[in-house]
């Protein structure tokens, strides 16, 4: 079947001078039919593109503090957030009010507050059970966004950023003070 | 214009660029593949991951311990804990040897569990290998709590560090997720 074969072939049998009862052909260059090649290659191609799956999940890092860890605090330095069971939050700073706040501002608050103390504000985030996880999700994300900026912030005056952040339980005080907002 | 007119019987198209090509996007294709998992495959339920803004971190392939929130497709009002872990070594010994646990659950890629269940089983992995890394993949549309109590049983094990599963967010701005320090008041 190669051709570079049949071809000495062919040339063999003409100086003999046999004729040969098969027709002749002068095959300068030989062409293989590819089609049914390029048929299996794009059905595994299309297989294969429709099977992956390009996303990856990502991930959020979360590191929690171990139990009977006490850390004292200032109230002065403490800018709560809580998230009600219906989504809406409420934000106060030390013991003012608690005030409603959306999501879309929860960024530009957190940054500003921040700077204000460096990193001496902590941010505590109380959650009700009953919220949705998508919610908190969200929450989080807005609070790391901020925190991107608040290290580039924060390196130009020559300063590291030392987050400090933690979630606390919900209590029934917080529930009341947010109930009628 | 007078141009010769070429009497063409039959037509060769030269499909050797278009196999080349054809077969480089196939091998490519080929490599790059990731099938599901034995676990995945196995499951009833498909998670809806909330949305997150995109980040450069991506999910440890080795020693990973994933607790799955997730609600079932066919009862939606029954959200259940799955628990589920990629080194097989460590999953074998783990969910043959986890205390009270259903025997019918102990050959499967994943374990439904109570959070009763997932104590003991967060408990043995780390035991098993202290570097198993945790994280949690739950499903949007469940309560906080599900959550919350999940991780105060992680903090129970001391597994304080873990990871939350989430999706990219394509409108979102890149950026990067310092170092982050917890602080419990």
């Amino acid at each position: 079947m190669a051709g570079g074969g049949s071809l000495g072939e062919g040339r063999e049998k003409a100086k003999r001078g046999k004729p040969s009862k098969r027709k002749k052909k002068k095959r300068v260059g030989f062409h293989l039919d590819m089609t049914p090649l390029v048929d299996i290659a794009f059905l595994l191609l299309t297989f294969f593109m429709f099977t992956t799956t390009m996303t990856q999940p990502q991930i959020m890092n979360m590191s929690i503090p171990p139990e009977n860890e006490e850390v004292k605090v200032i109230d002065k330095e403490l800018y709560t957030l809580r998230i009600r069971g219906d989504g809406k939050i409420f934000y106060n700073i030390a013991t003012d009010e608690p005030q409603i706040m959306e999501l879309k501002n929860l960024k530009k608050m957190s940054f500003e507050e921040n700077l204000k103390l460096k990193n001496r504000l902590i941010v505590v985030l109380k959650i009700d059970d009953n919220a949705s996880y998508e919610v908190v999700i969200k929450v989080l994300d807005e609070l790391n966004l901020a925190e991107a900026d608040l290290t580039t912030a924060m390196k130009k005056n020559n300063l590291m950023r030392d987050r400090r952040f933690t979630i606390a339980p919900m209590t029934e005080k917080d529930l009341e003070e947010i109930k009628s907002l | 214009m007078a141009k010769v007119k070429m009497k063409r019987t039959g037509f060769v198209l030269d499909m050797t660029p278009l196999v080349d090509i054809a077969f480089l996007l196939l091998t490519f294709f080929m490599f790059t593949a990731k099938f599901k998992s034995e676990a995945e495959s196995e499951q009833k339920f498909q998670i809806k991951r909330p949305k997150a803004s995109a980040d450069t971190s991506k999910l440890p392939d080795k020693n990973l311990a994933i607790i799955k929130i997730a609600i079932d497709s066919v009862n939606t009002s029954d959200t259940s804990y799955y628990f589920e872990m990629t080194n097989e070594k460590d999953r074998q010994i783990v969910f043959s040897t986890a205390v009270g646990i259903d025997d019918a659950q102990r050959s499967k890629m994943q374990i439904k569990a109570t959070l009763a269940n997932l104590n003991t089983l967060v408990h043995d992995a780390r035991t098993v290998n202290p570097n198993t890394k945790f994280a949690i993949d739950a499903d949007k549309r469940i309560r906080f709590k599900w959550v919350n109590d999940c991780m105060e049983v992680m903090r129970k094990n001391l597994a304080t560090a873990f990871n939350l599963v989430t999706d990219k967010n394509k409108e979102c701005k890149f950026h990067q997720i310092t170092q982050e320090f917890y602080y419990r008041i």
